[in-house]
């Protein structure tokens, strides 16, 4: 008997407490109350499942951890401290992903509740249908500044955690990008683009040079400035950025030369694009504004000063140093990876948007609030992760009790709202979606793309990026035709075939199911001419996210509260009050890279 | 108040509190950095708040315990190693409260509450009582007040909980989100030309003590109409606020079925006096106010923890001046009381 004195809970609880075993998903900020509460409640027999490890930005609530224990795993340690407040209990700990086959539908199965303390909707979707074929019982917990919810999830009595569409990652086009930034984050999404360009994993849709198929400048395209220095400019010369920067040897002065003054000459060019619009000024490198200020007094912390355009180049060059050294210590061929804690991966970006905020007119900002801007940092608090891991696990309590039905979605609010609460409970549990293309019994879903150039490589990434799952396999409906496999080697061959060429047409469709997330799901393909990649379909009257509310007049609070009611969507993820728990930037599973996700019949590539 | 410390952050301040500057910026971490605070009673409750606040980054945290740990204690009580069960509470707590935060002075006060003149609570800028009686409470919270000090006090009983908050005549600041319209570029859209921006505007809140509080009439009809509003968790404190005071202790899970038998018997009596609506507190509210719940701990503690940050940066309306957490519908709700 682990509970220590008898009375403190009804004997139908104490019993079913000491005969549970729960799986706790994450060790983060939440996930550390979580297993606090549960440990010293006498739950005993807990797994925890984290693959990161400790930073130093975590010691602020993470509180399990403390200083020494920086870089070592967040589960581990999290097992030892929470045994000393009770060694009666049982903890295994996993450092590892929860994606993996180490952990299928047989091994959720054995848990009396599975409680998400997640930080990223990729491994969030997945414990989601683990749960779901496993049909146990999931508390999805979130937390974002001062607001938080906690949600159960179970299979045909509440909504999962797909059955609303989440608004895709905020996107901006392309030429936005490349020709006419206009706020202070286009710049920083070119710094980033340029960061992978030079030094990171290249991706042509992460092109940073002047876009010359912008159709504002259609016809005449800067047809001067193309005979005049068509080779420095990226979509005229086929060679990549990254070569050509490898060519100079980084040379600062070089690189400032081509992206701030050359490339900016070019777009000036584009007439078209500044017809309306402020045009841009060239930079030259030795004549850079800033450069004979004395800094002026500054008060707050040092990353909090703005720099001038002058100190710009002189971090750009340095952090260029830096970069060049760090790449060549790699093996050949490896790349660098964006990481907003690592100094001069950060410098690098704030030097870089900095001075393309300059030229392009648009306020400059200091390194700490580029920060949060390019690493989207949410920002965590010690107190709102224990008020919604205390609410998670008294959850838990009443689901143990059997009362399923009185475990309503709780939400924390930031500010109480006018009846003065401030967590406030749903009055019932939201039914599934019988459309959901995940929990509803016989799943489906449209796949919009032109069959004539979407390749069966594109359509993996479209299964994987756009249905989530992990290793799928697809055959088609009523032949039994496999058409991707996903055991090594056995459809690869037609990796570069196009959908037409493998044989498939306008509204054939596709039964693509993932073993590991027990998972299947109907495909219809869908003929469209003018589709580039690929786009999600659902059924007809699946809402799009829908636009944001006004806040009510007596609403005085940030764009970020969560919205309660039954009618909630989780529409609201561009300011994050989605359950997102704690502010690292999904490092530990890729997010999808296509511009559209999920089920957005939005086209974001505007150009 | 808080006297802003004009130092700068070292940099391991900033590179620890990052999270928390990006949320309740620069200043409310340098007033944070200079707050003194006191932790009456550490049972879960008090373990959970000092947790919260040490986490914060204020400057000092002293706890105040003159009670020996207990085997129920452990129930929420992670401050406290197992093994000192016996040994006085604030003082088997310092080690682990010290390892959370090493930024922050941590210090353990083993005197009881009646033995310590009134000068000892105002050398603190803000104190928080828990596991007291009525009449401690409102002694300390009426010294506190008279030097214009902060007083909270919460409790936590099973799963039931509340706090109060005194803190007399409070200035703060209130970030206030407006939409405006902007215009940059000639393809700018309706949509994406709106801009929101935060204004910092400057606001007071006025405060009464505990006693008041606790002595709301409850015949004056705008009392009277919130009873329609249904939530008796107001009468839940007054009957184990009573209960304390009559028997010199908590609800004893080793006498639940007595003890509970006297907590109905005492919220009939309540039911009586006041005239509230027959069934109006219902039995299962009374019937899980055994020990302290680690989950209702959290919540509370997480509660007042924030209070306390809200009232010593004085940023962001604190709520006045009782909340209350039902377990039963699990809503959390603040409301004014005695004034
Ligand atoms: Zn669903």
């Amino acid at each position: 008997m682990v509970a220590r004195v008898a009375g403190v809970f009804d004997e139908k609880l104490t019993e079913a407490i000491a005969n549970s075993k729960i799986l706790v998903v994450g060790a983060g900020g939440i996930g550390c109350e979580i297993l606090k509460n549960l440990v010293l409640t006498g739950f005993p027999q807990i797994e925890i499942i984290d693959l990161d490890t400790i930073d130093v930005s975590n010691l602020n609530r993470q509180f399990l951890f403390h200083k020494e224990h920086v870089g070592k795993s967040k589960a581990q340690v999290a097992k030892d401290s929470a045994l000393s407040f009770n060694p009666n209990v049982n903890i295994i700990a996993h450092h590892d992903s929860v994606i993996s086959n180490d952990y299928g539908v047989s091994y959720f199965k054995q848990f009396n509740i599975v409680m998400n303390a997640l930080d990223n909707r990729v491994a969030r979707n997945h414990v989601n249908r683990m749960c779901l074929a496993a049909n146990v019982p999931l508390i999805e917990t979130g937390t974002a500044g001062y607001a938080g919810q906690v949600e159960l999830i179970k299979k045909g009595l509440t909504q999962c955690y797909e059955c609303q569409p989440k608004a895709p990652q905020k996107t901006f086009p392309g030429c936005t990008i490349r020709n006419t930034p206009s706020e202070p984050i286009h710049c920083i999404v070119w710094a980033k683009h340029l960061f992978n360009q030079l030094f990171g994993e290249e991706d042509p849709d992460q092109d940073v040079s002047p876009d010359t198929a912008d159709p504002e400048a259609a016809g005449e395209a800067g047809a001067s400035a193309l005979s005049s220095e068509g080779t420095t400019s990226g979509n005229v010369e086929r060679k990549s950025t990254r070569q050509w920067a490898a060519d100079t040897n980084y040379d600062a002065e070089k690189l400032f030369t081509k992206l701030f003054g050359d490339d900016i000459r070019y777009l000036l060019s584009m007439e078209n694009l500044w017809k309306k619009r402020r045009p841009p000024t060239p930079l030259t490198w030795d004549n850079l504004p800033g450069k004979d200020d004395t800094p002026a007094q500054h008060s707050g912390l040092p990353d909090q000063r703005v720099w001038s355009v002058h100190e710009c180049a002189q971090v750009f060059a340095a952090s260029c140093k830096a970069l060049q050294a760090d790449l060549a210590g790699r093996p050949e061929g490896d790349h660098l990876v964006w990481d907003k804690d690592e100094k001069s991966a950060m410098d690098f970006v704030t030097a870089c948007a900095n001075i393309r905020a300059y030229i392009f007119n648009i306020p400059t900002k200091s390194r700490f609030e580029i920060k949060s801007m390019a690493g989207n940092i949410i920002p965590a608090i010690a107190t709102a992760n224990a008020i919604v891991a205390g609410l998670a696990v008294l959850r838990a309590q009443s689901i143990l009790r059997g009362h399923l039905a009185a475990a309503t979605s709780v939400y924390l609010r930031p500010k109480v709202n006018h009846r003065g609460q401030l967590f406030v409970p749903e009055k019932t549990l939201t039914p599934p979606n019988p459309k959901c293309y995940v929990c509803a019994p016989k799943p489906e879903v449209g796949l919009a793309c032109n069959l004539k150039s979407l390749t069966l490589k594109e359509l993996t990434t479209a299964f994987k990026d756009g249905l989530n799952m992990q290793a799928p396999d697809a055959t088609v409906e009523g032949k039994g035709l496999v058409v991707l496999s996903s055991e090594p080697g056995e459809t690869d061959h037609n990796n570069d075939k196009t959908l037409e060429q493998i044989g498939l047409n306008d509204g054939c469709a596709l039964l693509v199911d993932d073993f590991l997330q027990n998972y299947e799901v109907r495909v219809r393909l869908q003929q469209e001419d003018e589709e580039k990649t690929w786009r999600l379909v659902t059924d007809a009257d699946a809402p799009m996210p829908a636009p944001k509310e006004e806040k009510p007049a007596n609403g005085s609070n940030g764009a970020d509260e969560p919205k309660p009611g039954p009618s909630r969507t989780r529409a609201d993820s561009d300011s994050d009050m989605e359950i997102i728990e704690e502010d690292e930037d999904e490092t530990t599973v890729k997010p999808p890279k296509r511009r559209r996700t999920e089920m957005s019949d939005e086209v974001v590539e505007l150009c | 108040m808080v006297e802003n410390n004009e130092v700068e952050l070292s940099e391991a301040e900033a590179e620890q509190y990052d999270r928390q500057i990006r949320l309740w910026g620069l200043e409310s971490q340098k007033r944070l950095r200079a707050s003194k605070v006191l932790i009456i009673g550490l049972c879960g409750l008090g373990a959970e708040t000092a947790k919260n606040i040490i986490l914060s980054g204020v400057k000092s945290v002293c706890l105040l315990d003159n009670e020996k740990l207990k085997e129920i204690d452990l129930y929420s009580q992670f401050l406290t190693p197992p093994d000192k069960v016996g040994e006085n509470r604030a003082e088997a707590s310092l080690q682990r409260a010290r390892a959370l935060n090493p930024m922050v002075d941590v210090t353990a006060e083993t005197r009881a509450v009646d033995d310590l003149p009134d000068e000892y609570f105002t050398t603190f800028d803000i104190v928080c009582a828990t596991g007291l009686k009525q009449e401690q409470l409102e002694r300390i919270n009426n010294v506190c007040r008279d030097s214009n000090k902060k007083f909270l006090c919460g409790d936590v009983w099973g799963m039931f909980g509340y706090m109060f908050a005194d803190l007399v005549d409070h200035e703060y600041s209130e970030e206030i989100v407006q939409h405006k319209a902007v215009k940059r570029g000639p393809d700018d859209t309706e949509k994406n030309a709106r801009e929101t921006v935060s204004i910092t505007v400057k606001r007071r809140a006025i405060y009464v003590p505990l006693q008041n509080a606790l002595s709301a009439d409850w015949r004056r009809p705008e009392l009277r109409s919130r009873l329609r509003r249904g939530d008796p968790s107001y009468f839940v404190l007054k009957i184990l606020l009573r209960f304390r005071d009559e028997y010199n202790r908590n609800p004893d899970p080793a006498k639940r079925k007595s003890d509970t038998e006297t907590l109905l018997r005492m919220r009939d009596e309540l039911v009586k006096e006041l005239s509230l609506p027959a069934g109006f507190i219902s039995d299962d509210l009374l019937t899980d106010v055994y020990g302290i719940v680690a989950g209702a701990a959290a919540v509370v503690g997480g509660v007042i923890g924030q209070e306390v940050v809200k009232a010593v940066s004085q940023r962001e309306p604190p709520h006045n001046n009782m909340f209350f957490f039902n377990p039963v519908k699990c809503v959390g709700f603040v409301e004014l009381y005695g004034q």
